[in-house]
């Protein structure tokens, strides 16, 4: 066996495994799969990582009177299967969602169910090896599908947000598993997100936001940016996303992370990332006869004509869009969002912090 | 839930009104909130997708439960009984 390879483990060590992840379950402390024992000293090792102190608070649900600390985010952190040096990209992501969607109160335990999506950028995406190509969205890289999993686990266990109690999601999403992407930089034609938000390129940065759903989105047979974008932002104004249950129109938003392919061929016809956003945002909704069919009709648009076209969104800061995915094919993906653009919040993006900053 | 835990902590009366599909939730704030007892009211789900009128329905058949949580009715019995 060459040095450096792991032995495979004894028998009697496994049956110890075993009985350590059955332990974790009886406890409540997983998400319905397996959990890495949280040993305190694997724990250390995460602590080791960051030069915060591990009582801090990271965030706090007031109403529930629960908090995270920098301890209890190492704690899930190791329970999600992530590795130490994974460390800084969750404090990163938490301190993105305290200041920016963890802000609308009740969000976490709405009927609505929805997810934490995460999404790296920078050159930590290469360091640690977070996946940006083919099957973003797929279980296979244990950073993407640890990262993601160690927020949930958080809100779980520290937060105390659990299904069938404060959970209160109707159906939820398969996207609470996990939804951690890396932004396909290299592949994209335009500024990446951080970069956007003010950023230098070569600082990591991760963004979390909440949406609803992932839906699958193509377009292989064009050319023509005008078809690829109204397919988009058709998919994003589907019925079903929009809520309806006030008397005021309620604003959404759209995270859209748009294959290579697609950037491509649209950057090319000398589209910049704005002139997208603009586009979608223009798109992005239904006429107010539609939305009478569906039902979906606020009363503060009683005065519109039938064929207005009602906006879903407030501005073209209601779409994040993020280039990601492998440069194979014509595939998009948009995922509904309640927070994206919504005013009073920050817009969810956190420098990732090294120990060596 | 947590609104009318949060206003009985601060001496104002409140009585709240959930629909039947969220006790599990409710008893949870509650008892997250020390009122592991706190009587609420109860209406049938659901409750978003009725019309005026039957919103108003739910009403009239809830408040007589309100009135109870609040102490209203006990206090309108004793007064007339008094009278009486």
């Amino acid at each position: 066996m060459a040095s450096g390879e792991r032995r495979a483990p004894t028998d009697e060590a496994l049956r110890s495994a075993r009985a350590a992840i059955e332990y974790c379950y009886e406890q409540g402390w997983t998400d319905g799969l397996p959990v890495v024992p949280p040993l305190n000293e694997l724990v250390d090792e995460f602590l080791g990582q960051t030069a915060r102190d591990p009582g801090e608070v990271l965030m706090t649900v007031r109403h529930l009177e629960r908090s995270c600390t920098v301890r209890q985010a190492a704690i899930n952190s190791v329970m999600a299967g992530c590795k130490p040096d994974y460390f800084p990209v969750i404090l990163a992501a938490i301190d993105a969602f305290a200041s920016g969607a963890g802000m609308v109160t009740g969000l976490l335990q709405s009927t609505t169910g929805q997810a934490e999506i995460v999404v790296v950028n920078g050159p930590i995406r290469q360091r640690l090896n977070f996946n940006c190509q083919d099957n973003i969205f797929s279980p296979g890289d244990r950073p993407n599908a640890t990262v993601g999993r160690a927020l949930r686990l958080i809100i779980m266990n520290a937060l105390g947000i659990r299904p069938h109690v404060f959970d209160q999601s109707t159906q939820g999403t398969s996207a609470k598993y996990s939804c951690c992407i890396a932004e396909n930089e290299e592949d994209s034609p335009w500024e990446p997100l951080h970069v956007e938000r003010g950023f230098a390129r070569d600082t990591s940065a991760v963004t979390v936001q909440m949406v609803r759903s992932d839906l699958y989105v193509e377009h292989r047979g064009t050319q023509v940016p005008e078809e690829i974008l109204l397919t988009i932002a058709d998919s994003m104004s589907y019925a079903g996303m929009i809520t309806q249950i006030t008397e005021e129109r309620i604003l959404h938003g759209s995270v859209v992370v748009m294959g290579p392919e697609h950037a491509q061929i649209i950057a090319k016809q000398g589209w910049s990332k704005h002139d997208v956003k603009r586009f979608l945002w223009e798109n992005f909704g239904k006429t107010k006869g539609e939305l009478r069919g569906f039902g979906k009709v606020a009363r503060d648009l009683e005065d519109k004509a039938n064929d207005a076209f009602i906006h879903t969104g407030g501005s073209p800061e209601s779409i994040l869009l993020v280039v990601a995915g492998a440069n194979n094919a014509g595939v998009s993906t948009v995922c509904p969002s309640f927070t994206v653009g919504r005013a009073g919040i920050g817009n969810g993006t956190s420098r990732i912090v090294l120990k060596r900053d | 839930m947590a609104d009318g835990t949060v206003f009985e902590k601060r001496g104002i009366p409140a009585a709240a009104i959930i629909t039947h599909t969220f006790t599990a939730s409710a008893n949870a704030m509650a008892q997250r909130n020390g009122f592991p007892d706190y009587r609420y009211a109860m209406i049938p789900h659901p409750l978003s997708s009725l019309n005026p009128e039957q919103v108003k329905q739910r009403a009239h058949e809830v408040l007589p439960e309100i009135l109870a949580i609040l102490g209203i009715e006990e206090k309108a019995r004793t007064v007339s009984a008094a009278a009486s």
